[in-house]
């Protein structure tokens, strides 16, 4: 523990420490302006890094927040004569408007479109700030004088440490961030934004909010990058500039602090590099070297296909050859970032730093942090008193896909406390009402009730907010995070501190609890020695276990488990009995669709049959395996002849 | 002399008869788009670049003394190939690995193709010659250029050829059933990496075709790969990635809308419409006005 926080903390003081005394020891105004730079791509990068790494979409706005923040506070300090402060302040609420303006239509989007999105922005913002003469100076340029802060003039070095102490706050706020839920929600959205919102956390408003909180960084980055040059341009913000951001993350490292602070310092040294033949040469011949032996590696390993070892090998083999044959390499410049970066995103997908904290990770041997003693189970999930009441009721509940009729005209009432099975031959519309009530899909007419009040309709999120939980048929984990992390992020009523408060690192006590609250749900399931085991590496059958516990985070009215021994093999059936009963125990009432006729018989109180959208039978499970409907729906009948009624069904 | 309201009208519809056929040329460089997005989900990013370079590619084989209509076909042969050397260096790999770092790559290529044009053909604007006369013709007061009637009859030509062969030709009905269930015609024996291929290939030569008609009106350079890229999305967006009616569409609608905002706001301006369109459709209809909508299936 004290290792793990030496070491991480450590690493960052050390670098700090280092930068901000370089301007006491070396009195070059050039080396000056670049570190000021560094420290402004940054923060402009680690905003970068929350669209790019964290929310896995590539932004190509981050340019136009740069732009438009810049724009912002040179604009306030030229027009309303604000002081330092204020300036970057109004540059960064700038950021964050237009930020979630543009995120609210855009992040409904996925891939390409996002990208299309951020795309046009850019450009739509270049267009403004060179056309709108009367407030910018157009193509012509704004210049403006760096402000005073608190009344005292600002000199290069005191602008300089100004920028580094604001970067070390970013970096600590995104740190505390990224350790909190938002954090989790941030890796879970990724891996299963159905699964993200089936938990009531809300995929939409993450992405949302993450993207105004990088947008809001831009804007911040751009007042310092005004208040740096003392003179803006549009075209200082086009397209080009964002490649070269988007190089400098991705080479730096994705969802990585200091990949961003790499890749930083990468941007603002290159073009020097560049401009130099012989660090040219040195820089592609290191560069050939690297993908000659990690691509070798890779391909002895047989941990890469042959494009991923050969590709960055060609491309940086044309470095090299080109070096020779081009007389000037800074006219290429564009040509050689363009190669770098495929050699990275190819054959280096996790950056430089990815693949540099995997090997110090394992060097230095450093343990996660230690887990707190698990809670009592009754304070997570307390025991309900169950009156046998109706609690959820489908009334006349359709839904179509064209002219598919996969749930026609569904009655059916599930009473508080009672361990509900539905049941039906494949394509009988089981799940496709089960989705329906968990608001992946909205009915095409009929209504849900649950407690006697309509449910929301159409919507995962609003419904798992109404307390109903769910697993899937085919499992939605968050493959990337821990399984205890998986609970962690559904557990309701958990996280109540506000932003503000996580960023400043004030809800680490209630991080604790909830780790506590999420042990006890493991170790009902299990699962409590995995606890730090990633989902996807979890064996199949307590991959479906995990789901059950991070479906009861939620603490839910009801839960919905749908076909949860589907390929299960029969030891962990038996687990999945007594885990269900242990749930059932507690007061919860259960929605079980299954195909085990043991486990329906051995579990439910009550079983609806469905069939072709419809109900066919419903009662006790006894009664409904003797019922010749559903001995027909399930067997098939001859025609003309009738199943003999005391068949029983096969189990 | 005309009443001045007559006046304005003319000056509009020309105005919006001229942009409505530039905006064909969108059309076709939104439908490059859509044949890679029916086959394999992706579009290139560089294609504004590709286009640019066949331009540049089709102008030096006509400096060096090949006929135009010979150099037609070898400008649409250098696209096919950029097409797939896009497809194998920047798209299938993470096709196959199922992630969406072909958007990086597709613009990682754009940036490329950007720096060697500009290394190579130099940074400034060249005329494209063409055969076809710019001596403009009137219909109804309307003045029209045989070389803008051209541009037209390019565009259709070139969609006509390939919707005739996605539906007559054994290939082509490969092609479609890829686009329908990537799977599924797997499975049936229809591979679905040649038939990627085959359609990174097909939206190459659209991306020639585009070139080498627009770059008589408006010449070449190597800025004129992100003017026109920005537009082509517009376009394809707005219509939907899976319309090809639909791009004509809107491609002609949106080629007007530029043309009249540069006339009466300022030709700064021209892009924007086209962009507030991009952003509107894609926070109205996702899926385009022309789209489907798609089922979420967990």
């Amino acid at each position: 523990m004290l290792k793990r926080l030496l070491l991480l903390r450590g690493a960052e003081l050390i670098a700090l420490a280092l930068l901000a005394t370089i301007p006491l020891t070396v009195n070059n105004s050039y080396a000056l302006g670049l570190l000021t730079l560094l420290a402004i791509y940054g923060i402009l990068l680690i905003g970068l890094d929350v669209t790019v790494g964290y929310l896995g979409q590539v932004n190509l706005a981050q340019a136009a927040f740069l732009g438009l923040g810049a724009y912002a506070a040179g604009l306030s300090v030229t027009m309303f004569g604000f002081g330092m402060l204020e300036a970057l302040a109004m540059s960064m609420l700038i950021g964050l408007v237009l930020g979630g303006l543009l995120a609210f239509p855009a992040l409904r989007l996925e891939g390409p479109q996002f990208a299309l999105a951020t795309l046009s922005f850019s450009a739509l913002s270049t267009t403004v700030l060179n056309e709108w003469e009367q407030l910018t100076g157009g193509a012509q340029g704004l210049s403006l004088s760096r402000p005073a802060l608190f009344g005292h003039p600002v000199n290069a070095p005191g602008f300089y440490w100004l920028c580094l102490i604001l970067l070390a706050l970013v970096w600590m706020a995104l740190r505390n961030m990224l350790s909190s839920q938002w954090g989790r929600a941030f890796e879970a959205l990724r891996d299963s934004p159905i699964a993200t919102d089936a938990m009531g956390v809300g995929t939409y408003r993450h992405k949302v909010a993450g993207f105004a909180l990088g947008s809001s960084l831009g804007g911040l980055a751009g007042g310092l990058y005004a208040f740096n040059f003392e003179y803006l341009q549009p075209q200082s913000f086009t397209y080009d500039l964002m490649v070269i951001l988007l190089l400098g993350v991705v080479l730096g490292g994705r969802k990585s602090l200091w990949g961003a602070f790499f890749g930083a310092s990468l941007i603002v040294l290159l073009p020097n590099l560049l401009s130099n033949r012989l660090m040219f040469v040195v820089i592609s011949a290191l560069g050939l070297l690297v993908a000659v032996i990690a691509g070798a590696r890779g391909w002895m390993k047989k941990t890469t296909q042959p494009f991923q070892a050969i590709a960055p090998v060609i491309a940086m083999g044309m470095l090299v050859v080109g070096g020779f044959l081009v007389e000037n390499t800074e006219n290429w410049r564009k040509g050689i970032f363009a190669l770098m970066l495929f050699s990275v995103v190819v054959g280096l997908p996790d950056g430089i730093m990815g693949f540099a904290a995997r090997y110090l990770t394992r060097l230095f041997r450093i343990d996660p942090p230690a887990l707190p003693p698990a809670a009592a189970l009754d304070e997570v999930l307390p025991v309900r008193r169950s009156d046998g009441r109706p609690l959820l009721e489908l009334k006349n509940l359709k839904r179509y896909f064209g002219g598919v009729k996969a749930v026609d005209d569904i009655c059916m009432t599930v009473r508080s406390g009672q361990v509900h099975g539905l049941i039906g031959p494949n394509g009988s519309g089981k799940s496709t009402a089960v989705n329906v009530i968990s608001g992946l899909y909205a009915p095409t007419s009929g209504a849900v009730l649950l407690q006697g009040k309509a449910l929301p309709t159409g919507s995962l999120f609003k419904v798992a907010r109404a307390g109903v939980a769910r697993t899937f048929q085919n499992l939605q984990l968050f493959g990337e995070l821990s399984a205890l992390d998986n609970v962690m992020l559904a557990l309701q009523g958990a996280y109540r501190k506000p932003l503000p408060l996580v960023l400043l690192g004030l809800a680490r006590a209630e991080e604790q609890r909830a780790q506590a609250g999420a042990l006890a749900l493991l170790e009902l399931v299990g699962l409590k020695g995995q606890a730090r085991v990633r989902a996807k590496d979890l064996t199949y059958g307590s991959q479906r276990f995990l789901e059950i516990a991070r479906a009861l985070a939620r603490k839910p009215e009801l839960l919905i488990l749908d076909e949860p021994a589907a390929g299960l093999a029969h030891p962990d059936v038996n687990v999945l009995v007594d885990i269900i009963k242990s749930i059932h125990r507690r007061g919860i009432t259960i929605i079980l669709i299954e195909h085990h006729m043991d486990v329906v018989s051995e579990l439910c109180d009550t079983v609806t049959v469905v069939d072709g959208g419809q109900v066919i039978a419903a009662g006790t499970p006894d009664e409904v395996k003797r019922d010749p409907k559903v001995i027909k729906a399930y067997l098939g009948v001859a025609n003309g002849t009738e199943a003999p009624a005391t068949a029983p069904l096969p189990v | 002399m005309l009443p001045e309201s007559r006046m304005n009208t003319f000056i509009i519809a020309q105005m919006a008869v001229s942009g409505a056929l530039m905006g064909l040329v969108y059309a076709l460089i939104a439908y490059g788009f859509q044949l890679t997005f029916a086959t394999s989900k992706s579009i290139n990013f560089g294609q504004g670049e590709l286009v640019m370079l066949s331009a540049f590619f089709s102008l030096t084989l006509l400096d060096l003394g090949m006929p135009y209509w010979l150099m037609v076909p070898g400008g649409l042969l250098f696209g096919a190939a950029m097409g797939l050397v896009v497809e194998r260096a920047c798209v299938r790999l993470s096709l196959e690995q199922k992630n969406e770092g072909w958007i990086l790559l597709t613009i990682i290529f754009g940036l490329l193709g950007f720096s060697a044009a500009e290394n190579i053909w130099g940074r400034d604007d060249r005329p494209f010659p063409s055969p076809i006369s710019a001596d403009a013709m009137h219909f109804f007061g309307i003045s029209i250029t045989p070389l803008e009637i051209s541009v037209a009859i390019g565009v259709f030509a070139v969609m006509g050829a390939i919707e005739l062969f996605k539906r007559k030709t054994l290939l082509g009905k490969a092609f479609e059933a890829v686009a329908a269930d990537r799977d599924a015609a797997q499975l049936m024996g229809v591979s679905a990496t040649h038939t990627i291929m085959l359609s990174y290939g097909l939206s190459g030569m659209v991306a020639a075709m585009a070139g080498i008609l627009i770059s008589p009106i408006t010449t070449v350079g190597p800025t004129m790969a992100s003017a026109l890229i920005l537009k082509a999305f517009s376009v394809a967006v707005v219509a939907g990635l899976d319309s090809g009616f639909g791009v004509v569409v809107i491609g002609i609608v949106l080629g007007a809308l530029e043309s009249l905002t540069s006339f009466y706001i300022g030709s700064g301006w021209r892009e924007a419409p086209g962009l507030i369109l991009l952003i509107l459709a894609l926070a109205v209809r996702p899926n385009g006005v022309f789209g489907k909508a798609s089922i979420r299936k967990v």
